[in-house]
């Protein structure tokens, strides 16, 4: 056990530190991870940013060295995390690349696909979307029901998705499909990669409770993929994308990262807006404050302790959900008590200074306890998977069950 | 960076789980609520075996060892409701700590020396003060050792051996104590956190098994989602709190700034993370767990106590939100001579 730095660490959070004074100006900011003004579009100022810290080494550092990564260690990708946050960098616009479709690649991809995809992945020359999420399938996204027919030029895709977040600037998008209507309903999937500029493929942005605009609709109409297109095998989709939830619930909380304003901010709002409080209102804030503190450092320390489990053993487990459960616990509850110290203003979506951060996130928490896996789905994997407990009895099918029902 | 235990450490808390096993239990807490006694396995067992002597130097007699071995030992004393509290022996190490003479008579079990709260004329309920034969308690900002009159109150959680103490000798051993009084009880509350780790550990693991084999309308209950989220929520709090009660116990040693935030942290934490555990399992249990027979009214007990000694969990959080709010205020002001306390 050692909380601290190796030498070899300190070295790299002193050249990340003194990396991220020097380009500060170059860089985007912000307070927390997904974070955006209401009425702003900066994605090319987050896809620059993106590219900047790829080529200073600061993005895909875990990831294998031939596809452009760094091939380092977890605990070397948190020292530049840390110092990420402290510098206030925004969080990397090519998240769902980073956190789901980049993994996807890397595990089930053939080579050719990995060169050609994964560098300029890292470096956001190419966003990339998961399109798994349909109408008819969330949660029981097994369910899926777009097609994808075998033809002799290639896999014919009809159907259509939902929830996709970032497909109106993706280039690239892991698609999961049927592709045998006959099979039990996990066995007959398959997983692909597709061109979002390809004939056939519309997207439509949806507006979204908090204003933003980062999920679509995807229509997908006799979309044709080439075959060496497909990752993993035909008809064992389910498997390739049990690794895409896996990363997703790993980046998505799992590895210790916040998801909403992040605590450093909240600390700083709280002292410069204590002392304008009440005294009872300050003596009930600053338990409150200790509160969602005490969950964050929680989460943060669970977070790094599974990374460094990861690091031993390989990949991560079931237990990553946790991670997310208690990072949206800690994000709504960072919102909720940021928005209140706004005092008499908090019924606002700015404050009179332009403070819109709390009031924005408290509108975003909401997204963020479905996406990548309801709390409840959450909570039935942990319940299943890691303490054992049996299946509720919807999902207690007569046929034998795969690995995991859910998503 | 790494942040989990090693191979030896690993063993060791391995060691000390078979020990308390069969050396405490929940029925020893049970039968002290009936019958006065010292709680399993009591002041000398655990000192002939070194635990209570784990942070003390070995110049003095002790095992010098870190506090997170004593934190990996008293997670396995809390799964068995083992007294007295290993809090007490790190509390007491840090507070006599250099005094080679006194710390070997502890260590070798010649001394039991319990901590008094509040004022040395007249305290607070304290700690194990009903095993103890000698008291350390703060006077002002001296720090007195000395003999003492227990009176037993009637206790919730009779493991933990609390009375009130009133001095009837005492000499000063060390003057200006204030800044040692502090820190042994930030020691004392990692420690008194990984006992509530250990302890809400196995309530939620006898949740569990109840709830893995109790059948209702021709199921488990553990397929209900109203009992298996419940479960898993508890789960998931108690493996949130090994990470404070690590992070704090290291810190002790490696990181003495961060020791008075972490261990605020840990201590409120697990008040929580206990408490409601124990709800839980007496509730999962259903009438069974409402019994005097069952264990788990006997870690309630237990949960319901601790959770406010060494302070309750609104001073803990307002020490942890406060600290928080001056190293943020200094590190803007780049005042020198602090590192950055709280990671946030
Ligand atoms: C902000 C945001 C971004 C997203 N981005 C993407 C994306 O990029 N790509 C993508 O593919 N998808 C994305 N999604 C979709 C997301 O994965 C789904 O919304 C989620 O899986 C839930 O599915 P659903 O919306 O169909 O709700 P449903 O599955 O219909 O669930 C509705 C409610 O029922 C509950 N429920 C369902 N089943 C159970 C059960 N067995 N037990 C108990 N309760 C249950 C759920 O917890 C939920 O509260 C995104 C969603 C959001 C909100």
């Amino acid at each position: 056990m050692d909380f601290d730095d190796t030498p070899d660490q300190a070295r790299l959070r002193d050249a990340v530190r003194q990396f991220l004074v020097d380009h500060d100006s170059e860089l985007a900011h912000g307070d927390g991870a997904y974070l955006e003004e209401p009425g702003t579009d900066r994605v090319e100022g987050l896809r620059r940013t993106q590219a900047i810290l790829f080529d200073a080494g600061l993005i895909g550092l875990t990831w294998p060295k031939d596809y452009g990564g760094g091939g380092g260690t977890n605990a070397q990708q948190a020292v530049v995390n840390e110092e990420l946050h402290r510098a206030r960098v925004a969080g990397p616009i090519g998240h769902v690349g980073l956190g789901m479709c980049g993994p996807t690649v890397l595990g089930h991809g053939s080579e050719d696909q990995k060169q050609r995809y994964i560098r300029r992945l890292l470096r956001a020359d190419d966003l990339w979307c998961q399109l798994f999420s349909e109408p008819g399938s969330g949660s029981d996204l097994a369910a899926l029901r777009t097609k994808a027919v075998r033809h002799d030029d290639g896999w014919h895709i009809q159907g259509q998705k939902v929830w996709t977040t970032l497909a109106q600037h993706s280039r690239y998008g892991i698609l999961l499909a049927r592709t045998n209507p006959e099979a039990q309903k996990h066995r007959g999937l398959t997983m692909f990669v597709v061109d979002m500029e390809s004939p056939g493929v519309t997207v439509r942005p949806l507006r979204q409770m908090n204003g933003h605009q980062s999920f679509n609709e995807v229509f997908l109409d006799d979309v044709v993929i080439d075959d060496s297109e497909r990752l993993g095998d035909v008809d064992d989709g389910w498997r390739v994308a049990l690794t895409t939830l896996m990363s997703e619930r790993m980046a998505v909380g799992g590895g210790g990262g916040e998801l909403g304003v992040r605590s450093d901010a909240l600390v700083a709002h709280a002292a410069s807006r204590l002392p304008q409080l009440s005294d009872d209102r300050r003596r009930l804030t600053i338990e409150a404050l200790g509160r969602v503190l005490v969950e964050s450092l929680a989460a943060r320390y669970t977070g790094y302790r599974l990374q460094t489990s990861v690091e031993r053993g390989g990949r991560p487990g079931p237990e990553a959900s946790a991670g997310k459960l208690t990072a949206v616990r800690v994000a709504h509850a960072t919102a909720d008590l940021g928005q209140r110290l706004l005092g008499d203003e908090a019924v606002l979506a700015r404050s009179v200074e332009g403070d819109w951060r709390w009031a924005t996130s408290q509108a975003s928490t909401p997204g963020i306890a479905l996406a990548g896996g309801a709390d409840e789905i959450l909570r039935n994997i942990l319940g299943e998977r890691v303490l054992g407990l049996p299946p509720d009895s919807a999902r207690v099918a007569p046929r034998p069950t795969p690995p995991s029902e859910s998503r | 960076m790494n942040f989990d235990i090693d191979e030896e450490q690993r063993n060791f808390a391995e060691h000390a789980r078979d020990f308390f096993s069969e050396q405490a239990g929940p029925g020893t807490a049970r039968r002290l609520l009936d019958e006065a006694g010292d709680p399993a396995p009591g002041p000398r067992v655990l000192a002939e075996l070194g635990f209570s002597s784990l942070t003390i130097p070995e110049i003095a007699g002790g095992v010098g060892a870190e506090l997170l071995n004593m934190a990996l030992v008293a997670e396995q004393a809390g799964r068995q409701l083992a007294g007295p509290s290993l809090a007490t022996a790190a509390r007491v190490a840090v507070l006599l700590e250099g005094d080679e003479g006194r710390l070997r008579d502890v260590s070798e079990g010649r001394t039991v020396i319990a901590v008094v709260d509040g004022s040395p004329a007249g305290s607070s309920p304290s700690m194990d003060a009903l095993s103890a034969t000698h008291f350390l308690a703060l006077d002002g900002e001296d720090l007195l050792l000395g003999e003492g009159r227990v009176s037993p109150g009637e206790p919730i959680d009779a493991t933990r051996g609390l009375g009130f103490v009133e001095l009837t000798s005492s000499e000063v051993v060390c003057r200006d104590a204030r800044e040692r009084w502090e820190r042994a009880r930030q020691v004392a509350c990692v420690v008194l956190a990984a006992e509530g780790l250990g302890a809400a550990d196995r309530v939620v693991e006898l949740g569990i098994e109840h709830a893995r084999s109790r059948e209702t309308f021709g199921r488990p209950i553990g397929a209900y989602q109203a009992v298996k989220h419940r479960l898993v929520d508890d789960w998931v709090a108690v493996n949130q709190l090994r990470s404070l009660v690590w992070w704090a116990a290291w810190a002790a040693d490696h990181a003495p700034e961060q020791l008075p935030l972490a261990a605020s942290a840990a201590k409120a934490y697990c008040a929580t993370t206990f408490e409601t555990a124990c709800e839980t399992l007496i509730h999962v249990l259903g009438g069974i767990g409402f019994t005097w027979e069952h264990d788990a009214h006997l870690y309630w007990r237990r949960a319901k106590v601790d959770r406010l000694l060494l302070g309750d969990e609104s001073e803990h959080l307002a020490a942890v939100a406060l600290q928080s709010i001056s190293a943020a205020t200094r590190a803007v002001s780049g005042e020198t001579g602090t590192t950055e306390v709280v990671p946030v």
